[in-house]
Order: C-alpha cells, then sequence, then structure tokens
C-alpha cells in the first residue's frame, strides 16, 4: 500500500450507527461518559427499547443512508429486559451477517455486543475497537444511496 | 424515401462513426439476455437476439424519473433536473417496439394543440433518432402482423436497416434519419432494383415465419358487453399478480409519484407502476375499487383491446409477445383473446 | 413414475368430495415447455390435468392468492378446502405455511406426487428455441428425458435439462400429503448446491461485483415474491409507504435493499422450490441467495425448514445456546 494511501484512510473518520438497548447498553454508553472515558466519536447512538427491536432492515437501510459501520448492543444473554429480545437479535443479526457476507459486503462492518449497564469500560473498549476495524475497511459505498436524499 | 445498402462488414465503422458524433444506444448481451445500453464499442452490439428483454421504451420513459429536487430550510430552493438534448441514436430497435412509442405518444406528448406534454418523455423522444432492424427470423410469440405491423415496418423509425444475406438495406424514411445519414460519410450505396427484391422476399419470408395470430376482429364490441362475466374470474384465478407482464410491455405506460425525502434535502420521482398490483389503486381511505386479481386481469386486457381502441383508434398491444414469453403462470394474451371471443354473452 | 390416468382419476375423486371447492393441478400450456395452473371445480374439468417433468410451477401460493372480499349482507364465508397436487418442495412448502398460521390443515386436501425432479424451463427453452406449440417430455427409466419436436424424437440426459434445485433436493417425496400418487422415489444422495460453492470461493470483492451486475438489471417488477409461496404477507415492507424500507425508485441501492430483504425473510422459511429464479425476468440467481442461508440455518442452528407443522418458526424462536461466536 502506497503512503498516500495510508494517509487517505487515516484522515478516514468512520460513520457507525449503534443500536443500544434502553436497559444495559443505553446505560453502559452513559456509565462510559461519566466515567470520563475517552473512546472515539464515531458513533452515533440511537436508543432501542431492546435490541429485538432492531430490524436487520436497520442496517441496510443504515448502510443504504451513508453509514459505514453499524453497532447492535445489547443486554448480556439471560438479562434481557424483556426476558429473550437478545436471544432473538442474536438470530437474527448472525443470520443477516452471514447474509451479507456473502453479498461481498465485509461482516466486520456490522458488530454486535452485550454490553450491561455496568460495564462502561467494555462499551469504550467495544467502540475503539470497531472505529479502528472500520478505518481499515474504508467507506462503506457499495451500497450507499446516490442521491443525497 | 431513400434507399441505399451497406455492406455487413462495414456496419461497426458506420457505428463508431455515430458513435463518435452522438451518443450511441444499442442492444448488447448482459447476464444472458439482451439489453439496450450505451455503446461505446460497436463490437458489443449483439442482432442475434431479438428482442431485449426490458423493451426500449425505458430508454425514454424512464423507470425511475426525477421530476425535480428540493432543499428545506433557510436555503429552500426547487430545481427542475436538465435533461439533455443532444441527438441520440436508438439502433437496432424492433418494429414492435418502435411502433410501442406511437402508441404512447398520445399519453405522454397530447394528441392535439394544447394538449399538456410531459417534458421529460418529450425531449428524450425528440433527441432520439430510431434506427430500427427488420426481424428475419421471428420468434415463437411473435404476432406483431395480428396488428397490420410487419417485421420490417418502415413506419416508426427514422432508418431501417434489413439484413439481406452480405448486406443490410437501409430505408431512410424520415428528414431526421436523412439529417443522420448525411452526418456520416459516404459508405452507404445506392441500392438496385435487386436489392429491393430481395427485401421484399425477406420481409414475406419473415412474415411466413410468423406462427400466431390474434384475431382481433370484434373484439373491442364484444368485450363492451362481458365486463361483468364469470369468465374473468377464471382467466385470473392463475394469476400471481407479478408486474412482469406490464414492465416488460412497450405499451404499458402507468407511473407512480413518490416524495422521497431525508430531513432537509428530497425529490419527487415518478416511477413505473403495473395494474396487476393490489396497491395500484388502494385509495388512501383503505378502499380498493379492484380489491381482486379478476378485477386487475380485466383491467389491463380492456385497457389493451377496449379503452386504447375507443380513445386513440389504435390497440394497446404491438404484438411484441414478452407478456407471453415471461408470464410465470403462462396467461396467453392471445388464448385469453380468443376465448373471449367464444364466451357467450 | 406420475400415471396420468391415476392422477385424474385422484382429482376427480377429490373435486367431487362435498367439502372441496376446487382441486388446482397443471395443465399443458399454450406454446413450448409451458405448463399452466389448472383449476378443476367438478369432474369434467379434472380430464385436463396432466404431469410431466415440465410441471416445475409450485402451486401451494394458490390457496392463499384467495381473497377474501368482503361480504354482502347476509352472505356467509365458504368454508371449503382447496385440493393442491403438490411436489415435494411444494408440500413442504405447505407444511411451512401451516407451521406460520398462514394456513390451517383443514382447509387443504394435498394431492402428493413423488417427484424425480423438475426441467428448468430455461435450460429447456434454450436448448430447443422457438416452439409455438406445446412439447410434453417424458421421463424414461435410463435417466433420459423424450421429446418429441416436429416427428423427430429426442433424447437428452436428465443432468443437462434438470433444475439446479433438484440436484440438491433431500426431500423428492411430500413429507406431507393425503393422498399420494404411485410409489415414493427412493431416497437419493442429493449433490450440494454447486453455485453457493463457487461464490463462496470467491473474494468478497468478486462476490460483490457479482451481486452488483445482477442487481443493477433488477426492474422491481416482485415476479420473485409474488411467485413464491411463502411471500404471503397481507401488505409487504416493500409496499409500505410508512414506514418507506425500501424507496420505490429503481436503483442499485434500492435494489439492493430489496433482495436483501427478500433473502433474509425467507431464512429459515424457503424450501429451496426455486420458483424465484423460474420467475425472474432478468435472470437473478436468486436461489444462491435461498440456498446459502438455508446452508447457514441449517449449519449454525441446526433448523430446516418445512418438515414439521409443530415447529417454532426460525426467527421467531431461539435457543439460548445458539452460537455467538460472532459476538464480543
Amino acid at each position: 500500500m502506497s503512503t498516500k494511501k495510508n494517509t487517505e484512510l487515516e484522515e478516514f473518520e468512520p460513520n457507525i450507527i449503534g443500536f443500544l438497548c434502553n436497559w444495559c447498553s443505553y446505560a453502559g454508553a452513559d456509565l462510559a461518559g461519566t466515567s470520563r472515558i475517552q473512546y472515539p466519536p464515531n458513533v452515533k447512538i440511537i436508543k432501542v427499547m431492546c435490541s429485538g427491536r432492531v430490524n436487520p432492515m436497520y442496517i441496510i437501510n443504515a448502510f443504504q443512508q451513508g453509514a459505514d459501520g453499524v453497532l447492535v448492543s445489547g443486554c448480556h444473554p439471560g438479562d434481557c429486559h424483556y426476558t429473550s429480545g437478545n436471544y432473538l437479535a442474536r438470530r437474527r443479526i448472525a443470520t443477516m451477517k452471514k447474509l451479507l457476507e456473502f453479498l461481498g459486503i465485509e461482516p466486520d462492518r456490522v458488530r454486535m455486543t452485550w454490553v450491561s449497564a455496568a460495564e462502561g469500560r467494555k462499551y469504550a473498549d467495544v467502540v475503539r475497537e470497531l472505529t479502528d476495524d472500520i478505518k481499515k475497511l474504508g467507506p462503506m459505498t457499495k451500497f450507499r444511496r446516490e442521491k443525497e436524499w | 424515401m431513400e434507399q441505399l445498402t451497406l455492406p455487413k462488414e462495414k456496419l461497426p465503422e458506420l457505428l463508431g462513426e455515430i458513435g463518435s458524433k452522438f451518443e450511441l444506444v444499442g442492444p448488447i448481451e448482459e447476464n444472458g439476455f439482451l439489453a439496450f445500453r450505451k455503446i461505446n464499442d460497436p463490437k458489443e452490439i449483439n442482432l442475434d437476439i431479438l428482442l431485449s428483454r426490458v423493451p426500449p421504451k425505458s430508454l425514454i420513459f424512464q423507470q425511475t424519473e426525477t421530476l425535480f429536487t428540493y432543499a428545506k430550510g433557510k436555503d429552500s430552493k426547487v430545481q427542475t433536473p436538465k435533461i439533455e438534448e443532444t441527438k441520440r441514436v436508438i439502433f437496432g430497435i424492433r418494429s414492435c417496439d418502435a411502433r410501442g412509442f406511437d402508441i404512447i405518444d398520445p399519453v405522454f406528448m397530447g394528441k392535439k394543440e394544447g394538449d399538456y406534454t410531459d417534458p421529460f418523455y418529450t425531449k428524450r423522444r425528440n433527441r432520439s433518432i430510431l434506427i430500427g432492424l427488420s426481424c428475419n427470423e421471428p420468434d415463437a410469440n411473435c404476432f406483431c402482423t395480428s396488428f397490420d405491423d410487419s417485421p420490417a415496418n418502415t413506419k416508426h423509425v427514422d432508418i431501417l436497416f434489413t439484413d439481406i444475406g452480405d448486406k443490410y438495406y437501409v430505408e431512410v424514411v424520415t428528414e431526421k434519419g436523412e439529417d443522420l445519414i448525411k452526418k456520416v460519410s459516404k459508405i452507404f450505396s445506392k441500392a438496385t432494383e435487386k436489392e429491393g427484391n430481395i427485401r421484399k422476399e425477406t420481409e414475406k419470408a419473415a412474415i411466413d415465419a410468423i406462427s400466431r395470430k390474434m384475431n382481433t376482429e370484434g373484439v373491442v364490441e364484444k368485450l363492451d358487453k362481458m365486463f361483468e362475466h364469470e369468465f374473468w374470474v377464471e382467466t385470473a384465478r392463475s394469476c400471481i399478480g407479478c408486474g412482469i407482464c406490464t414492465y416488460l410491455c412497450p405499451c404499458c405506460h402507468c407511473f407512480d409519484i413518490q416524495d422521497e425525502s431525508t430531513l432537509k434535502l428530497g425529490g419527487r420521482v415518478r416511477v413505473w407502476d403495473s395494474c396487476m398490483y393490489e396497491e395500484y389503486t388502494h385509495h388512501a381511505s383503505g378502499h380498493n375499487p379492484r380489491p381482486s386479481r379478476m378485477n386487475r386481469v380485466r383491467n389491463r386486457v380492456y385497457h389493451k383491446f377496449n379503452y386504447f381502441p375507443k380513445n386513440d383508434g389504435i390497440f394497446g398491444c404491438t404484438g411484441c409477445g414478452r407478456c407471453i414469453d415471461y408470464c410465470p403462470v403462462n396467461i396467453d394474451i392471445i388464448e385469453v383473446i380468443d376465448k373471449v371471443k367464444e364466451v357467450n354473452v | 413414475m406420475v400415471e396420468n390416468k391415476e392422477l385424474i382419476r385422484v382429482v376427480e375423486e377429490t373435486v367431487s368430495r362435498d367439502d372441496v371447492k376446487y382441486v388446482v393441478g397443471y395443465k399443458r400450456g399454450t406454446y413450448g415447455f409451458q405448463i399452466k395452473p389448472a383449476f378443476a371445480y367438478s369432474a369434467k374439468d379434472a380430464k385436463e390435468f396432466f404431469y410431466s417433468p415440465l410441471c416445475a410451477k409450485n402451486l401451494a401460493t394458490y390457496p392463499l392468492l384467495e381473497e377474501k372480499l368482503p361480504l354482502r349482507r347476509g352472505e356467509e364465508a365458504e368454508h371449503k378446502k382447496i385440493g393442491i397436487v403438490v411436489k415435494g418442495c411444494d408440500s413442504r412448502a405447505i407444511i411451512q405455511i401451516i407451521q406460520e398460521n398462514g394456513l390451517e390443515r383443514e382447509d387443504v386436501v394435498l394431492i402428493g406426487i413423488p417427484c424425480k425432479g423438475v426441467i428448468d424451463p430455461k435450460k429447456i427453452a434454450k436448448r430447443f428455441p422457438k416452439q409455438s406449440k406445446f412439447v410434453d417430455v417424458e421421463e424414461n427409466n435410463n435417466d433420459e428425458y423424450i421429446l418429441e419436436i416436429g416427428g423427430t424424437s429426442h433424447k437428452i440426459p436428465k443432468d443437462e435439462l434438470l433444475s439446479d434445485v433438484c440436484k440438491s433436493c433431500e426431500y423428492p417425496n411430500p413429507p406431507l400429503y393425503d393422498i399420494l400418487i404411485g410409489e415414493a422415489e427412493e431416497e437419493f444422495q442429493p449433490e450440494h448446491f454447486n453455485r453457493v460453492d463457487e461464490l463462496e470461493e470467491k473474494t468478497i470483492e468478486e462476490r460483490w461485483e457479482y451481486w452488483e451486475k445482477h442487481f443493477q438489471n433488477c426492474i422491481r417488477c416482485y415476479a420473485c415474491r409474488e411467485a413464491c409461496p411463502l411471500c404471503y404477507c397481507k401488505t409487504c415492507m416493500a409496499d409500505l409507504l410508512e414506514p418507506q424500507w425500501v424507496r420505490r425508485s429503481v436503483n442499485l441501492s434500492e435494489n439492493t435493499a430489496w433482495n436483501v430483504m427478500r433473502a433474509f425473510h425467507l431464512a429459515g422459511r424457503c424450501i429451496s422450490c426455486g420458483e424465484c429464479e423460474r420467475a425472474c425476468p432478468v435472470n437473478i440467481p436468486l436461489m444462491e441467495l435461498n440456498k446459502f442461508v438455508e446452508k447457514e440455518v441449517k449449519e449454525m442452528f441446526d433448523y430446516t425448514a418445512g418438515l414439521d407443522t409443530e415447529e417454532k418458526p426460525f426467527l421467531g424462536s431461539f435457543r439460548p445456546d445458539d452460537p455467538e461466536d460472532f459476538i464480543s
């Protein structure tokens, strides 16, 4: 890889959409903030009531509208506020990731994690790792909308 | 009408020259079927396959048309996209598809002075120069002759090419066509009478090779009498309600208008729509005046074989056979019309 | 081998039952190698029914296409069964629909046909183009198809015309039926669906190039959806305007969204009849998507669609020990 490309990649700040569940992961992100943990600002959070509420089409729509990566985060298995929402989400995201990979879209662009309300540190780590990964992958333009609207 | 000939091996040269002066569109094979695409290299053109899968109406009446875009807020503005007005040559269009344009012209360009004309369709139609290509070997489901058309009809194109063995017989029909011929170098020769006869024989052989026929005599009147007939329920029973027959039809021209927007920017688009969809007639109130497949299939047949002749004096069908070829459940328009004639009312 | 006489007899018998509204089967089409869905309302309609290797169409969509129109005052809804001629995959489609409560078992009478695989209409039309008369095809015991065109008889190895999905079919016999015609086929070792393997060997960039080329051609006629026996939602997500999941504009972005959505919504539901791919007018290899998802669902979750009417739907259920190695 040429040096020019390297600098280009360094300048690229990925746009990541994070779907965080209201009960664990959002609180975890909150804790990361109140604990003043430093982490990249690339993830734009959308709060959902449960990771099971994340329709896999959200991921597709995010990519269409200019996201370079998507994070889906929920409560640890067994801890779901709605008993089993995260289990359902796990199946869906697993299948969607496989499908995207088969279509030729890097599966690493979609990340799923379990972050509890006490894991502010883990949330920061996840975001840091994800941002790094997506910086390496570069912008996701494969099926981004060509129109600005 | 000027009659010329062109040796076959000179065709790439001619197309290359046209391509250097105009935008050139022609049929190329892609993923196992024919599609009209912008031609960069004349060698890509495929003239062996008869019909393109999606008819060339998509070049003029585009599947997605942005009517205007807008921005909200302080810098709000409405912008209309510019349409290219320089001439564009569409090469290799078949009689039936070219005739399709003549059928939908009144819809978008108006029938008389003062009628509304759609700027998008009209501009694209006016900038297009159609170079037709006669069909020497019609397909199994071709039936253009049922509409007084011929596989080598000069009526609907600007220039018509007919394959007469080692040469193309070239007929320059319109002024647009003459202008084009004048602009390209003199690789054409004057056609002899003998060559003219070969062309006529070729056309006759092609007409004879068309085995399917639709008898449209009296259909308009018959349809008037059988709107409520049980026949339509039976005909539509096998319809699955996909949009193949309408999307691939060179005469179907229905569209939907949608606003698509993000928070600050938006656009109004016109996209193809199909009367075979339940949603097509669905009112905002929730009522649907065409609630079942029977209503929708009936509407398609009536539009083509009753409303069209009554309004425009022409059937809304060119006999290209695409709806027969690609219908997943073999609803065959020729058979439907045949059966319409047998129905007792 | 399915005897047409036997089929007609069974259809006659079924349609004569008081509780059966009509029977759906196959009849000869109007040209070439086309077959048509046939509907019998009385015993005399059954005469045109037939079965041959050309009968690829999955008829399981028909009971779901029945419109439930508003009733006039005093009218009562009719509760009658619909008879369907089903092959292995069609029967699985019905099982899957019953599992999802789209139909009741009592709504249908299944006339099962042990299937030896069906001909790919695109392959045979390419081999014998420009047939304006109907041509029937028979299968002999030597794995050959026999057909007669213009007085000349042709023998073609089965492998050359057989649908790709049939080569990898694991359930040629209908798992669910009321009447079976003839004897069940012997179980045979299905091949792997090669086209998926070939794609998987490519690099990620090559794969996208492949799909981009196909999705660009999509005209969004929704024939894949309408032909699919399992796409029976009253309102498809693609038709919704509020929220609008897929815009109506036809371009690569929206086409990809539509195709991903279709494939995803068939995860753990697709029974590999190949109807979507047959219906597609622009040759998008949709079965490659479906077969891939089917394979992954089987590998990751040990789930197979359309075998048990009591099974829980794939995406509506879970096991606590589902694989989660992709989760960090």
